[in-house]
């Protein structure tokens, strides 16, 4: 259709070369208008900082993803070398400090911002209906990413990642009935050696960044869907019951506002 | 609690205000989660950047080592630490006396907090949201950020117990506790070979893992057969310990060690 279009002005030839691509891409996914949709849906307009928290666990999250692809290049899952490929990224490889300390130190932002955000969470209230399962998630990524942090502290091999490990899978195995069954399961075997590395490290940067990027996926499909919630002691806060209560002063004040309506912002 | 059907109202009445009031979310909130991340990205690299500028290899810096010495199985200086996000988990093990209720600590207490947690949503069922008319959301916040915060403050500070102070209290220990001759080179080793990381002794040391006291282990009249043996694989005699093995030590050592254990019967 766009290319079926008779040329105008050279200006809006351009533009059509421009677009085309995404006229293109449109017509075959439908994502630029999913893109548009994202970006232009209607938030409450009184959303403030706090609700940047998601978004910041969000960022600190891939971060960690990017620099753990970066450590994966170099690191080697096997006790007779993992350690001393970790010093040699360290030491050697060029920024490879960089990437390690940012994948080590992000580790501690990522959970605190996971604690921070589900405070934010759990005082708006925001975890009400119809939130409630997007609470669950929450609680699901908070227990999955501090699983990332238990299994991703052995993998440096060094006296401080194994004897915490040790005592780690000890206690686990104080669990009733499937308590030592999963300590047996995670060191794979009777001791901690080289397939406990492998499976940390399989469990690490395989089985838990898979599933706690499902889980993000839905967890913003559902913020997307149900929409973020005002803050609670807003003046204008959408679908608040106790602001419903002042309503009789309301006809009044929207007598004035009424003359933009929606047409003017909106897009 | 609400009916359904007046949360359903009200959430149809959000829709409501969200389309007629609310503003679309690129610019304006768009914005705001681009400079929060970039402060989130520069906290990082800062870090990154303190831990490595201040820290050097195994000589700690403000952010601590950069690494510790190789991973050796043989070896028992060693201190049990976990990442910091996880104190207050391992502290909550000391609060429970081994080994009758630890399970609490490392099960019962982490479980009741978690199904505590999933359950939020489905227990208060009101549509109020505002804090000044949630008295019990409130205190119930500020128990949890008060004791996440003392356990996590208490397991950051609990004392790392080092080999050579430990050795300096064996006289005393030899003295309070009356402690035969024989019992001597055991009392030197276990000051030494990292039991105290864990455990502690007339005072001293204790660590992480909330393991018992072993002033009076001698009192509970287990033998020094069962003590070898324990040294050896603890989970064989004591199901589910999370105590490393000590096998390793060899058969005269872990001899002295339990003639030490056994002759120690917690003195005032
Ligand atoms: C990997 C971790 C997580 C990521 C990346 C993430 C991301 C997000 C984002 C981007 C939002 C949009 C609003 C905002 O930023 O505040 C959001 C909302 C939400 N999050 Fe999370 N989140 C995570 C963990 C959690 C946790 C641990 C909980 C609670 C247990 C939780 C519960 C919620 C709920 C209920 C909402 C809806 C809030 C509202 O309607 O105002 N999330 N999340």
């Amino acid at each position: 259709m766009a290319v079926a279009r008779p040329p105008r002005s050279r200006r809006k030839q351009m533009e059509a070369i421009a677009l085309y691509p995404l006229d293109w891409l449109e017509e075959r996914s439908g994502l630029v208008g999913a893109v548009k949709y994202f970006l232009f849906r209607k938030v409450p307009g009184d959303t403030n900082w706090f609700q940047t928290l998601g978004s910041a666990t969000l960022t600190a999250f891939l971060v960690q993803a990017i620099t753990g692809v970066i450590l994966a290049m170099y690191y080697t899952p096997d006790p007779n070398s993992a350690y001393e490929s970790i010093k040699h990224i360290t030491n050697d490889v060029t920024l490879g400090w960089l990437v390690r300390g940012m994948h080590r130190w992000g580790a501690s932002v990522f959970i605190i911002l996971m604690f921070f955000h589900m405070a934010r969470v759990f005082l708006f209230g925001a975890y009400k209906y119809p939130r409630e399962l997007n609470w669950i998630i929450g609680v699901l990524l908070l227990v999955l990413g501090m699983l990332e942090g238990f299994t991703g502290y052995l993998l440096p091999w060094d006296q401080t990642a194994y004897w915490a490990t040790v005592v780690g899978i000890n206690l686990n195995g104080t669990g009733p009935i499937i308590g030592p069954f999963l300590s047996s399961v995670l060191r794979g075997g009777s001791e901690i050696g080289p397939d406990t590395l492998a499976r940390f490290y399989s469990i690490h940067m395989l089985v838990l960044p898979a599933a706690i990027m499902g889980l993000i996926g839905l967890h913003l499909y559902l913020v997307i869907r149900l929409g973020v919630t005002s803050p609670p002691w807003s003046k204008k806060a959408a679908g608040a019951p106790w602001i419903e209560e002042d309503e009789p002063e309301q006809p009044a004040r929207k007598g004035l506002v009424e003359p933009t309506p929606r047409g003017g912002a909106a897009k | 609690m609400s009916s359904i059907e007046e949360r359903r109202r009200l959430f149809a009445k959000y829709k409501e205000d969200v389309k007629t009031r609310g503003k679309p979310f690129f610019p304006n909130a768009m914005f705001h989660d681009t400079v929060m991340s970039l402060v989130v990205v520069s906290i990082i690299i800062g870090l990154a950047i303190i831990w490595h500028e201040t820290a050097n290899g195994t000589t700690a810096g403000l952010l601590g080592k950069e690494y510790d010495a190789k991973a050796d199985s043989g070896t028992f200086s060693f201190v049990p630490r976990p990442d910091w996000y996880f104190y207050f988990l391992f502290y909550l093990l000391r609060i429970f006396k081994w080994p009758d209720s630890v399970i609490l600590g490392t099960v019962g207490v982490p479980t009741i907090c978690l199904v505590l947690l999933l359950a939020v949503p489905f227990v208060d069922k009101r549509t109020e949201r505002r804090l000044s008319r949630r008295p019990v959301a409130i205190v119930a916040s500020i128990l949890v950020v008060i004791s996440m915060g003392v356990l996590t403050w208490k397991g950051a500070t609990a004392t790392e117990s080092l080999a050579s102070e430990n050795v300096k209290k064996v006289p005393t220990w030899i003295k309070r506790n009356k402690l035969p001759p024989a019992a001597v080179p055991g009392a030197n080793l276990f000051a030494q070979i990292g039991c105290l990381n864990c455990h502690s002794y007339l005072g001293t040391g204790g660590g992480y893992s909330g393991a018992p006291d072993l002033s009076a282990e001698g009192s509970k009249g287990k033998g020094i057969a069962f003590q070898i043996a324990h040294l050896k694989n603890p989970a064989s005699v004591n199901a589910g310990s999370p105590m490393p093995s000590f096998a390793t030590l060899g058969d005269q050592r872990l001899h002295q060690l339990a003639v030490f254990l056994e002759a120690s019967k917690g003195g005032k």
